[in-house]
């Protein structure tokens, strides 16, 4: 607060000579807040009120009533099919979710400490970071097409080469498979996500102070106890950044599963943001129980970030604040 | 020379006067559809009868249901408004769920009567039927019947099958078609299948119900379905199928070589999926003749195809023509009757069905003039080693019931599909467990449906 107030003064003397600016200010941020407005807040409103309401099917929509919170008591009956089927879509995703997770966090600090590290001087660094990278760029459904193909049944490039190889005797329905599909999926989003992930924290590591690497050299530390008590400790806030915004992506995955399985075999694939398409916007249009598994969803992501932020600043609170003295 | 210019400005305002006064009301229809198939239709054989109506033509495409929303979201705020179609054009998908609700309306309303419509392929119009009123709601322009295609030099070799009759004997009810599958499997050693798999006789299959999906507001599997999961174990376990999907990488390639004897495809199958898959780089320009020549050429299955009726008459898509409710109410007489001679111009009438066959060669939605180009020869196809298509829909068309059409259908299909047929002929679940999962997905996905 202070410092906003010490800012201001200079502003406010110069308004005296010349001809304050601050107001275009509102005019350059207004599309956005516009677009935001009617685009993102409205929208995010509507459902919180949708599903509070009766509105299943198209002509319920415009004349739909508030019921109170049955559509939430459905969700956490928990023996009803519908209730079922969300914390079943739930699960499929935390699991698909951390098994892509884990290896992509694990995968982007190897990569990233090594990209850093002065020590190796790897070379055709740029050349390797732009081939890690390049699966972030094709979008979700292309990728999801060419999994498809590649992991065709019966006939499909995989299971002809298993089957040259002698690694199969005949061809293998993978997406028919619950560890194979649930697999793929996770797979996927790992190789789509980990070089992003990585640039993030080669940024990261390469915000710190190069004098405390130095310093630890000169001490004598070897790389692994330099990666584990600094290079670590001092990038937890990218780590916690990184952590939850892959969390949110997680949660809400959608493209790869609902192109490639299409919660096949047997719902063990699908997740919760595929539950909220099919009720909303399959055959049966109940935009209520849509909304209402969005607002859960929303809940469940905001309680989980607020957890991990706070374990994560616990421990780093002391250590932070002596860094930035 | 004054006098020749004034004279023949006088006869240019006369004439201008004439032809005004001879000027009929000025007619504006708003039509939706999600294609621009009808819109060419009307560019090239209506607008240049009708010039006294102008046609608004909307298109939202079908992906991600986007028509679908823009229809429901006009229907249930706006109806009656002018931005809201007159004529809205419906796909097999979802055109049950229009004739069965108020929206769309009785073509009574603007004058159609049985005698308009006397005419119409009745599977057509039995899907274009309001299920509990029985009012008749759509009609549609092309009937989309299906058929059973099979490769011709295939069937001689493994089944000494050399014409469409000694085949159709073959595959004329379900037990035939299941012991020519075996019979085939053995005496090609495996190398051809019947078919694809199970997903690809659905579409013919479920014809075959005396029931739909739901009966007032019932989830009913009909008895014969139990029969399809039969056939659906022995195709996939004893080895009479390629066991791959439709639509899949096997399908297709299935038409271009010999591991696929059969395909059961309706008549845009025909000419929109098996001629361009059957192994030619297509050139949609190609007459006939080059495409035989490539085909000798590179070895594609071009004119090996033959048809016949197979086990049971079926329909499978198409596109109807419906009236907005709302509108009509609301409309003069003769915007009624400019809304009744645009969809009997389009469904009914000679004047367009007739050069529209001609030109296209689709199969069109009316017995009299399908009678018509039938008693002039038919359209030999050279696809199919020269034999006439026509007249092979024809009765597969006039076999096929549409009353089991539901609004439910298409979500139904594929909940059966990925909750029952496939888990249950892979021996992955046990029927009853099957059965089990997929009312609980019918239940949790349509609440207001009773599942018992």
């Amino acid at each position: 607060m202070q410092k906003v107030s010490t800012n201001a003064m200079p502003v406010k003397k110069a308004k005296r000579k010349s001809i304050s600016y601050d107001k275009y200010g509102y005019l350059f941020v207004a599309p956005f807040v516009i677009v935001f407005l009617v685009f993102q807040l409205y929208p995010i409103f509507f459902t919180f009120r949708t599903s509070l309401t009766d509105a299943a099917g198209w002509d319920k929509v415009l004349n739909n009533r508030i019921i109170g919170f049955d559509n939430f008591a459905k969700l956490f009956a928990f023996d009803t099919e519908v209730s079922k089927f969300f914390w079943q879509s739930l699960g499929n995703t935390v699991i698909m979710w951390l098994f892509n997770f884990v290896p992509q966090i694990s995968m982007a600090l190897i990569l990233a400490s090594w990209f850093t590290d002065s020590r190796m001087r790897l070379r055709f660094q740029g050349g390797f970071k732009v081939l890690i990278f390049m699966p972030n760029i094709i979008t979700a459904a292309t990728i999801g097409i060419l999994f498809m193909a590649l992991m065709g049944y019966p006939v499909g490039p995989i299971n002809v080469l298993l089957q040259q190889l002698g690694m199969l005797n005949s061809p293998f329905e993978f997406m028919r498979n619950v560890a194979m599909a649930r697999g793929t999926v996770s797979f996927i989003q790992w190789w789509m996500w980990y070089g992003n992930t990585m640039i993030i924290m080669i940024a990261g590591i390469m915000g710190i102070n190069p004098a405390l690497f130095e310093a630890a050299l000169v001490d004598g530390c070897s790389s692994r106890q330099t990666f584990w008590k600094i290079t670590l400790p001092l990038i937890k806030p990218i780590l916690l950044y990184n952590l939850v915004t892959s969390l949110v992506g997680g949660l809400t995955m959608f493209d790869i599963p609902h192109l490639m399985t299409q919660g096949n075999p047997n719902y063990t694939t699908n997740t919760v943001a595929r539950f909220i398409y099919q009720q909303g916007f399959e055959a049966p249009n109940n935009f209520n129980m849509a909304s209402a598994a969005s607002v859960v969803l929303f809940g469940i992501i905001v309680i989980c970030s607020l957890i991990l932020s706070a374990l994560m600043k616990d421990r780093n609170a002391k250590p932070a604040k002596g860094v930035g003295k | 020379m004054k006098k020749i210019l004034s004279l023949v400005l006088a006869l240019m305002m006369l004439l201008g006067m004439v032809s005004f006064a001879g000027a009929e009301e000025e007619i504006v229809l708003n039509v939706w559809s999600f294609t621009n198939e009808l819109e060419g239709m009307i560019e090239k054989y209506y607008k240049p009868t009708h010039p006294n109506v102008t046609i608004n033509y909307v298109i939202y495409p079908t992906d991600g249901g986007e028509y679908t929303s823009k229809v429901d979201a006009i229907m249930a705020s706006a109806a009656a408004s002018d931005e809201a179609p007159d004529i809205f054009t419906l796909e097999a998908a979802f055109v049950k769920k229009y004739v069965n609700s108020p929206v769309t309306a009785d073509l009574a309303k603007v004058g159609i009567t049985e005698e308009d419509v006397a005419a119409a392929i009745p599977v057509m119009k039995q899907i274009g039927t309001n299920t509990a009123t029985g009012e008749l709601k759509g009609l549609s322009w092309q009937a989309t019947p299906g058929a059973l295609m099979y490769r011709a030099s295939l069937a001689e070799k493994y089944l000494g099958v050399t014409s469409p009759e000694e085949m159709q004997a073959l595959v004329a009810d379900w037990d035939l078609f299941m012991e020519t599958a075996a019979k085939l499997n053995e005496a090609s050693e495996g190398a051809t299948k019947m078919v694809v798999g199970a997903g690809d006789i659905w579409n013919a299959f479920n014809f075959g119900r005396e029931q739909g999906w739901v009966v007032d507001g019932k989830l009913v599997i009909d008895p014969i379905l139990y029969d399809y999961l039969d056939l659906a174990v022995e195709l996939e376990q004893d080895d009479l199928s390629n066991k791959g999907a439709a639509w899949s990488e096997v399908w297709f390639a299935g038409m271009k070589t010999d591991t696929t004897l059969c395909f059961f495809l309706p008549t845009w199958g025909l000419h929109y999926t098996l001629k361009p898959n059957c192994g030619l780089t297509t050139n949609d320009k190609m007459t006939d003749a080059e495409m035989q020549a490539a085909c000798e050429k590179d070895g594609g299955t071009y004119g090996d195809w033959r048809m016949v009726a197979g086990p049971v008459g079926y329909s499978w898509g198409g596109t109807w023509i419906g009236a907005n409710d709302a509108k009509v109410e609301a409309a003069s007489d003769a915007k009624k009757a400019a809304i009744k001679d645009f969809i009997l111009f389009f469904t009914m009438s000679e004047e367009f069905l007739y050069q529209y066959a001609k030109d296209s060669g689709d199969f069109v939605g009316s017995n009299e003039i399908v009678n018509k180009i039938l008693a002039e020869g038919g359209t030999p196809n050279p696809f199919l080693g020269g034999q006439d298509h026509y007249s092979i829909f024809a009765e597969a068309a006039n076999l096929a019931n549409g009353s089991i059409m539901t609004d439910y259908d298409e979500k139904m299909n594929s909940l059966w599909s990925d909750y029952v047929t496939t888990p249950y002929s892979k021996g992955e679940k046990d029927l009853d467990a099957a059965i089990a999962d997929f009312k609980a997905q019918v239940t949790a996905q349509f609440p207001e449906l009773v599942v018992e």
